[in-house]
């Protein structure tokens, strides 16, 4: 009697679980079965972004000068010299003597000196790029087809496609809508002006790179 | 612990949007960047400077003299102390000196500063617990024992530009002074400049330069409203802050403050400085002198809140002769002294004098021996002593002792300043750095002692 009434139990919870657990519906052609997070439930979904700001996720963070220094030579296509030539520390690097902390603070004297160093590297690759004919030796005029000649002689399409491509270069992601034209309207008008100047055809181009090197986009991540 | 209150999220947006409404209707379209550089730069309302006295003063010389007609030569077993004012040989009067109505007494290199004593306090007998230069150093600037040689903790500018969070645009300077942050954001980090060129350069606009006509272009880009992209790295502050620092350099560079510091250059201002600190025309300017014109120029273009500055070296006399430690002691009192008056004749805009609202904390990182070596210098001695001047620390009093028999730090009750042979406890610089955080209502409790409230103001 007692086997009978244990096999019935048993009987029972089996049939129960079974209960719980729906069948899956079979896949349907051209879908995948689904696959469970091995992580399992992840939990806290991200914050409301009104809550923090209209940020989602972490905080944007400067650069610190080692990346600086690594995205400038990156971007622009040569490094910043005097920034390992005094400036660093300055700008924040840590030295674990006097100072035991990065320093990521965009202060004055950083947007001072950062801007001193587009100058520096911007117009230095700018007049390079006025010598090099074939546009996948240039950085800064990579989309300008054949050697550099009359900037004020490129279509509309043209300066938007060398912007976006910079802006992508050097910010990550790239000029659109009002803000793309405001961008070409400034590089039409920076070329036009620097046509009208004795040797003057890198400035338009050393122009946009400043602006673009200065950007907190650029500085941040 | 004062706190700035943070600033409001909106104020970017409530910025932008009522200056594209100004901008439109009052300012013809001014960029909004240039509606906000209206903003002047203003001084702080407390000021701070950090005076270093680099090598080891002779505080025989400077403010722990003796009378040398009661510590002679033949007392000198007895005394271990030997005033040496009979070996000046440039004139100077082999005396202390007392100016009328001082409580004051000065040794002879203190020279011009003396008249200030009304402006000071000084503090004897500071037991500095190290003869090493730098740890006596790093042990001043931060008020907290160093680690062998290593500073621990921040320098006390530090703390304080932290703490108060200034809106100047370099709220610190350190000037040929070493600068530690251990626990602030890099904002309260000193620029640290070893010649007044250093700075000249900072303030001064890039030497590379594009077409006028570019330039203003590029500047019109860079002034023009923020965009969703921009605006969303800006959110968690970082382009907030960045913009911030964009608008103070073009407010600096607009200022022309590098000319300010530049005091070759030839205008009203500069004819001024180079005229009240006896400054030549064409420069060095690196002087003791020049140093304390940079001081004084600093804080009162509102650029800084706080300066660190070594003033004067030439002092860690081992081998020197007494006219020598003599001549290098007064040449850096002198020079304060004209700072000093330089503040003291300047208002300050929120009412008073800049001395009304400054502090002044003078220091060396030790002393040195009472007695003269055998190659009629001055060793290293433990026994110190400090100067505060101006804003919230009490005038014309003398705060601690040092011992007649070899300058020994005499034990004092640091709730009263009296004499306490028996249960008083050494002066240490710990109480020093406490005693000017609290003089400006700061949290001392970093340096873990009370300050010594008989100095303090309030």
């Amino acid at each position: 009697m007692r086997r009978l009434l244990l096999f019935a139990l048993l009987a029972l919870g089996a049939a129960g679980c079974g209960e719980k657990t729906p069948a899956a519906p079979p896949p349907v052609d051209g879908q995948l079965e689904p696959v469970g997070n091995p992580h399992g439930d992840m939990g806290t979904p991200l914050p409301d972004p009104e809550l923090q700001d209209g940020r989602v996720g972490r905080s944007p963070r400067r650069l610190t000068v080692t990346q600086l220094a690594r995205s400038i030579e990156v971007a622009v296509g040569r490094p910043w010299a005097g920034l390992e030539g005094g400036l660093a520390t300055t700008l924040g690097r840590a030295d674990y003597a006097l100072v035991n902390q990065e320093s990521t603070e965009p202060n004055l004297v950083f947007a001072k000196f950062l801007e001193d160093g587009a100058r520096e590297v911007c117009m230095a690759q700018a007049a390079a790029e006025k010598s090099q004919a074939s546009p996948e030796a240039r950085v800064l005029s990579r989309t300008i087809p054949g050697p550099l000649t009359d900037l004020r002689k490129l279509s509309d399409a043209q300066v938007r496609e060398l912007l976006v491509y910079l802006s992508t270069r050097f910010w990550g992601s790239p000029l659109q809508g009002d803000e793309l034209t405001r961008w070409a309207t400034f590089f039409t008008k920076a070329a036009a002006r620097a046509e009208a100047i004795t040797n003057g055809r890198d400035q338009a181009l050393a122009a946009v790179c400043i602006a673009l090197m200065t950007d907190s986009r650029f500085l941040t991540y | 612990m004062k706190k700035n209150d943070p600033i409001p999220t909106s104020r970017r947006t409530l910025l932008k949007a009522g200056a594209g409404f100004l901008g439109a209707s009052l300012l013809g379209g001014l960029p909004f960047r240039s509606f906000a550089q209206a903003a002047a730069l203003k001084p702080a309302d407390r000021c701070f400077v950090f005076v270093y006295f680099s090598g080891g003063w002779d505080q025989l010389l400077a403010f722990d003299p003796r009378d040398p007609d009661v510590f002679t030569p033949e007392r000198v077993a007895e005394t271990r102390i030997l005033p040496g004012y009979n070996l000046f040989t440039d004139g100077t009067a082999p005396f202390p000196i007392t100016p009328a109505g001082s409580n004051i007494t000065f040794g002879p290199a203190v020279a011009n500063l003396t008249k200030h004593y009304g402006r000071m306090a000084v503090v004897r007998g500071v037991n500095m617990t190290t003869l090493a230069h730098e740890e006596g150093m790093r042990y001043f600037i931060t008020g907290k024992r160093p680690i062998g040689a290593a500073a621990r903790g921040s320098s006390t500018a530090t703390e304080v530009v932290g703490q108060m969070v200034p809106t100047v645009p370099i709220p610190s300077i350190a000037y040929g002074v070493e600068s530690y942050n251990d626990r602030y954001p890099g904002s309260a980090n000193a620029l640290r400049v070893s010649r007044s060129k250093d700075l000249v350069d900072t303030l001064s606009p890039s030497t590379r330069k594009l077409d006028s006509q570019i330039e203003t272009e590029l500047l019109a880009l860079g002034g023009e409203p923020v965009t969703c992209d921009e605006a969303a790295l800006s959110a968690g502050g970082v382009g907030d802050t960045y913009h911030t620092s964009r608008d103070q350099v073009l407010q600096v560079l607009k200022g022309g403050l590098s000319e300010k510091f530049n005091f070759a250059v030839k205008n009203t201002e500069n004819n001024a400085v180079r005229a009240f600190y006896g400054l030549p025309d064409a420069g060095p300017y690196d002087s003791a002198a020049g140093r304390a014109a940079l001081v004084a120029t600093a804080l009162k273009l509102g650029i800084s809140q706080c300066v660190s500055i070594n003033l004067v070296g030439g002092l860690d006399t081992h081998f020197g002769t007494q006219t020598t430690h003599l001549g290098n002691l007064r040449t850096g009192f002198n020079a304060l002294s004209l700072l000093v008056d330089d503040l003291a004749r300047t208002p300050h805009p929120s009412g008073g004098d800049f001395m009304d609202h400054t502090t002044i904390l003078v220091f060396s990182e030790f002393a040195r021996t009472p007695l003269i070596n055998a190659t009629n210098g001055r060793d290293h001695h433990l026994t110190n002593s400090c100067l505060l001047m101006g804003a919230g620390v009490k005038h014309n009093m003398v705060f601690g002792h040092s011992g007649d028999i070899g300058m020994a730090a005499g034990l004092v009750d640091l709730k009263t300043g009296a004499k306490d042979s028996n249960n008083g406890e050494s002066i240490l610089p710990d109480h020093i750095i406490a005693t000017v955080l609290a003089s400006a209502g700061l949290d001392y409790s970093i340096t873990r002692v009370e300050p010594l409230k008989p100095l303090l103001a309030t």
